[in-house]
């Protein structure tokens, strides 16, 4: 029998998940030791401590050399360690932020930190994943985790209506990803991606086009629904405002970027194979609904977590321009391939596309921070016996927040203004290196567009600091109770957003780094 | 012998009615179904195309989206249950308690 020769290298790409794997089931047996009255309180701290020692360790992978592992079923790029690094703050924000959650709620639980966690180690797995089955099941490793997570509470009706909407559609467009994959596979006769643009090219050449065709856009699909992008939208707003909050958090923030990176490689690698014309349609069709229509959806919102399910929308927009960019190229002009070599005496579409390759890194970063932050101080201020009546995240809520909590509200307000993408925030400027990069490739209209789509953003963002700095407390507004845990949430996601909003260097070229793909 | 054209028209005519059937369907049991139809018209899909091509990716494949399929379906009939205790029902048209 032939046994796969494996080494140590090919298991250092998994160090992050493993390690989050690990503390998801100490977590989980933990629960076997505990009574029901016994203080949880560690278990938050425990799962933000894995979540920081897997972001370390990630870190220290950046400077790996970009290389296949698992006989080309993996590729380890810095890429991935970026994501990586990316989920784990994610992570170890979301845990925070539900310390102070489930506590109000009396909820605290080992599982909810442990499928937590597992998701995590689903979307780094997902992010290192150069074939299509096994995409597919890290896919599904972290959608059925967050599946559960989305419906842990179970009093109230909400969360299990949210939960069973995000299952039917995340199940769905799990399958139709997968019937794409398996048209693909067909057309193709590999999973690898690595190893697919030569058939594609010979599957094109012999008039099995429609086969590709069909894969692609069907994955394109597939996708589509997981980072929310418009037409494909409809389950966010219900499943974000029904989630436990933190969950919220972490699907606005970690999933999405999991998502993101597992689409860029997936059309980087179908890309190279076929006109990256397809693509770039898609993507460009794409990225102008989603900006439009998730702004516009937003404006009317009074309810500050369906504001923030529908910005989270707009955000995935501004994202797909990013991707769009990449595969811009004039037609008939074969679209090459972003190698790990060094970008000196690279061709300007190069140099374009490894810049919007950046600024989609750096953009998942910076939306991380801001989003998870933001849903910290909406977890704060929501109460459970106003949930039934619809009213726990009205925007009355935040009415002279200034007053009663000064630095809940100074943390929201630049909050607001990095979603927003106002100086001196890291929205402002994740939204500068995309813009570029998108004008730099070309794209100079629908970055008008989403320009003018993002000031229309400001209004709604805007309307929250309005209300927390110039409005009188409302009469008989119930007492806010804090969390220490959820507060350092909000301390280390404002000084995140404000410092690397001041001095961005140091993060831009780190992130140059972080900016090669491994294809072949 | 079964011409391959045969099996995949098949797993899309199967891949489609599952389709229809999340989108149109009422009852979040049967919704549920469609979706495990879908995921098998991919299976048969891939072991088709594995049949063709004569190596063995395409099975394992299917291996691998069996498992995932129970997988998912024990964490959508816990929700459906959870469903069903808070409202008594498992009609779609009933779950809807968020305004749009």
């Amino acid at each position: 029998m032939n046994l796969p020769n494996l080494t140590s290298a090919d298991f250092l790409p998994l160090l992050p998940a493993i390690i989050l794997v690990v503390g998801a089931c100490i977590l989980l047996l933990s629960e076997v030791f505990l009574s029901a009255h016994s203080s949880r309180g560690y278990q938050a701290v425990l799962s933000t401590a894995t979540s920081v020692i897997a972001g370390a360790v990630s870190l220290t992978l950046l400077t790996e050399p970009a290389r296949a592992v698992f006989l080309g079923f993996g590729a380890m790029d810095p890429f991935s360690s970026f994501l990586t690094f990316t989920v784990c703050v994610s992570l170890a924000l979301a845990s925070l932020t539900a310390a102070g959650f489930l506590r109000k709620r009396g909820a605290e639980r080992g599982e909810f930190y442990a499928l937590m966690l597992f998701a995590g180690a689903g979307m780094s797995l997902l992010g290192l994943s150069n074939e299509l089955i096994t995409l597919f099941v890290n896919v599904e490793v972290l959608s059925i985790a967050t599946y559960a997570l989305t419906s842990y509470l179970r009093r109230g009706t909400r969360p299990s209506e949210a939960g069973f909407k995000y299952f039917i559609l995340g199940a769905f467009s799990s399958a139709v990803l997968l019937y794409g994959s398996a048209l693909l596979y067909g057309a193709t006769g590999t999973t690898l991606l690595s190893d697919m643009s030569g058939p594609l090219r010979a599957a094109m050449a012999n008039n099995n086009g429609a086969l590709v065709y069909a894969g692609a856009v069907l994955v394109a699909a597939g996708f589509s629904f997981k980072v929310a992008a418009v037409p494909f939208h409809m389950w966010t707003p219900d499943v974000y405002e029904g989630a436990p909050t933190p969950v919220t958090a972490l699907m606005s923030a970690g999933v999405k970027a999991a998502a993101f990176v597992a689409l860029v490689r997936v059309f980087i690698s179908v890309g190279s194979g076929i006109d990256a014309q397809l693509p770039f349609a898609i993507f460009s069709t794409l990225a102008l609904l989603t900006m439009v229509a998730g702004n516009l959806l937003a404006i009317p919102q009074r309810n500050v977590k369906r504001m923030l399910a529908y910005s989270s929308i707009a955000h995935a927009g501004y994202l797909l321009l990013g991707v769009a960019a990449l595969f811009v190229s004039a037609p008939g002009q074969e679209f090459k391939l972003l190698g790990p070599t060094a970008l000196i005496g690279a061709s300007p579409e190069d140099v374009a596309r490894v810049d919007a390759l950046r600024g989609i890194l750096y953009y998942l970063l910076a939306y991380t921070f801001t989003a998870v932050g933001a849903f910290g101080v909406v977890s704060l201020l929501e109460r459970r016996e106003d949930e039934e009546k619809g009213t726990a995240w009205d925007l009355e809520r935040f009415s002279g927040l200034a007053q009663r909590r000064p630095g809940w509200a100074f943390a929201m307000a630049a909050f607001m203004l990095s979603l927003a993408g106002i100086p001196p925030t890291i929205g402002f400027i994740g939204k500068l290196i995309l813009f570029r990069a998108a004008v730099d490739a070309g794209l100079v209209g629908l970055t008008i567009i989403a320009v003018l789509s993002s000031a229309a953003g400001a209004y709604y963002y805007l309307r929250v600091v309005v209300y927390m700095y110039m409005r009188p407390v409302p009469e008989g507004a119930h007492t806010l109770e804090r969390s220490w845990m959820t507060e350092l949430a909000l301390v280390v996601s404002t000084v995140a957003v404000v410092l690397l909003g001041i001095l961005p260097g140091p993060l831009t070229e780190w992130i140059a780094q972080a900016g090669t793909l491994f294809t072949r | 012998m079964v011409p391959i054209s045969y099996y995949l028209i098949l797993a899309a005519a199967l891949f489609c009615l599952g389709m229809f059937g999340v989108l149109i369907r009422r009852n979040a049991l049967v919704v549920f179904m469609c979706v495990e139809l879908m995921l098998n018209a991919a299976n048969l899909t891939f072991l088709a195309f594995a049949k063709q091509n004569g190596h063995l990716t395409g099975h394992v494949s299917a291996f691998f989206v069996i498992a995932v399929a129970a997988a998912e379906a024990s964490i959508g009939l816990a929700i459906v249950i959870a469903v069903f205790r808070s409202r008594g029902t498992v009609s779609i048209e009933e779950i809807r308690t968020m305004k749009h």
